[in-house]
């Protein structure tokens, strides 16, 4: 599985609890309420889980974390 | 230093569950001992006890955790707007409305164990309740943070641009609130405008406004504090470890100024410096080794629901007690502990209930957040 399906898939099922199953990639998740501050730092934690790397400080920033997409686009540089 | 604020989000909601549990050890101290003491109990007489110093280390012990709450999300605010520093008003609208429906479910719950001890409320006043969060003690919360969040894209530019500036106004507006409080306290002859100032209610948003501003202003410029943070961790942390005895000894004091049997807790200047050393020491210690980091930051990312959930239960548990077991209430500390764990677990066993049945699983946001 590819950096969007499993983040996809973990804020689906994790975050959203199965509430919004249309979520697509492009969605802006701060924007529309669709992840929070805490949600952003267990997404982070479920990164470095996931693909054994360490996000830097200066890297959890808004524009990292804009969507799935973007988010998958900066994991793509590790 | 960030991904860490989920594991201080989790230390800080333990710190709510012992600072509400060190309350009801209080009410069993004084307001419920002829319940153990028989009718001839005297108010107060267990004032300085060892159970009375040990309830009061806990609770300026535990006296950083709503600066800790507000610092997380003012960091976070700092967050969302970004390199642009702009907070655009949806993403206040997002974050705003995710807060509503677990405050309405809960606050119903509260008014509903209001009702059936006989208290019933005009429809006017249910509605000042859902505005100030009255309902409970603990519930001004919810009505404080959205109102940061409501006037965080005022802040933002501020925060980025003119943060010293910004930060020494926020220091003035609090210190001038906690003066203002300790002057009634010590019924000093203050100015009127003091006297106005010492009025505004805990919910109102310049009382707490240092500590989301502060949280927007390490947010924005997080490398520049990073750096002095760690240079100065050690001091920061001795700083705090002083602060702690003296903030007991600073409320004793109060106290005995005030002339009063009891005063109900309020944050001091004394308080605020130990919390900023506090949040700062552990912002310094980046790299230290921290115990339970899985556990902690777990009980960090239910915090809010804990929150809410946490004091309904508590009430249950500790009213329980004086019913059912009123010995019990002669031992605060151990009671203190145990209404605090308790009141935990419970709304840990509803949240994982309600996690693990599909069929009901997507209506957790709404009751937990």
């Amino acid at each position: 599985m590819n950096h969007e399906t499993i983040l996809l898939e973990y804020i689906k099922q994790e975050l959203l609890r199965g509430r919004k199953s249309d979520l697509k990639v492009e969605d802006d998740l701060l924007s529309n309420g669709i992840i929070d501050s805490l949600g952003i730092l267990q997404l982070v934690a479920f990164i470095e889980e996931r693909f054994h790397i360490q996000v830097p400080d200066e890297d959890v920033v808004f524009e990292n974390f804009q969507s799935v997409k973007v988010l998958s686009d900066y994991l793509a540089k590790f | 230093m960030a991904k860490r604020l989920l594991y201080f989000n989790g230390l800080a909601i333990l710190g709510v569950m012992l600072f509400h549990g060190t309350g009801w050890g209080f009410v069993a101290m004084f307001s419920w001992a002829a319940r153990y003491q028989g009718a001839t109990a005297v108010p107060f007489s267990q004032m300085g006890s060892p159970a009375y110093y040990a309830l009061r280390a806990i609770e300026q012990l535990v006296a950083a955790t709503i600066p800790a709450f507000l610092f997380v999300s003012g960091y976070f605010a700092a967050f969302a707007a970004g390199r642009s520093g702009m907070i655009a008003w949806r993403v206040v609208w997002g974050r705003v409305k995710k807060f509503l429906p677990p405050y309405f479910f809960w606050g119903v719950i509260a008014l509903v164990m209001l009702a059936i001890q006989g208290i019933i409320f005009t429809p006017w006043r249910y509605l000042v309740s859902f505005l100030t969060g009255d309902m409970t003690p603990a519930y001004y919360y919810v009505p404080l943070i959205i109102q940061f969040y409501a006037i965080s894209p005022f802040l933002a530019p501020l925060a980025k641009h003119h943060w010293r500036l910004l930060l020494l106004a926020a220091v003035l507006v609090q210190l001038a609130v906690q003066v203002a409080q300790m002057g009634v306290i010590m019924r000093w002859d203050m100015p009127a405008v003091f006297g106005f100032i010492a009025a505004w209610p805990k919910w109102f948003f310049p009382v707490r406004i240092l500590w989301f501003v502060l949280g927007m202003v390490v947010g924005f410029h997080l490398s520049s504090f990073k750096e002095v943070l760690t240079r100065w961790r050690w001091a920061l942390l001795a700083l705090a470890l002083l602060l702690l005895p003296s903030g007991i000894l600073e409320w004793e004091w109060l106290l005995q100024q005030s002339g009063q049997p009891w005063v109900d807790h309020r944050e001091t200047v004394l308080d605020s410096v130990y919390a900023v050393a506090l949040i700062f020491a552990f912002l310094g210690f980046d790299q230290a080794r921290l115990p339970g980091v899985k556990l902690i930051s777990d009980l960090g990312s239910k915090a809010f629901g804990i929150y809410l959930a946490h004091i309904p239960v508590m009430e249950v548990v500790a009213r329980g007690t004086y019913h059912v077991t009123p010995g019990l209430l002669a031992y605060q500390l151990p009671f203190a502990v145990l209404v605090a764990l308790v009141s935990l677990v419970i709304p840990l066993l509803l949240m994982n209930f309600i996690d693990l049945l599909p069929p009901i699983r997507r209506y957790y946001n709404y009751v937990f957040g």
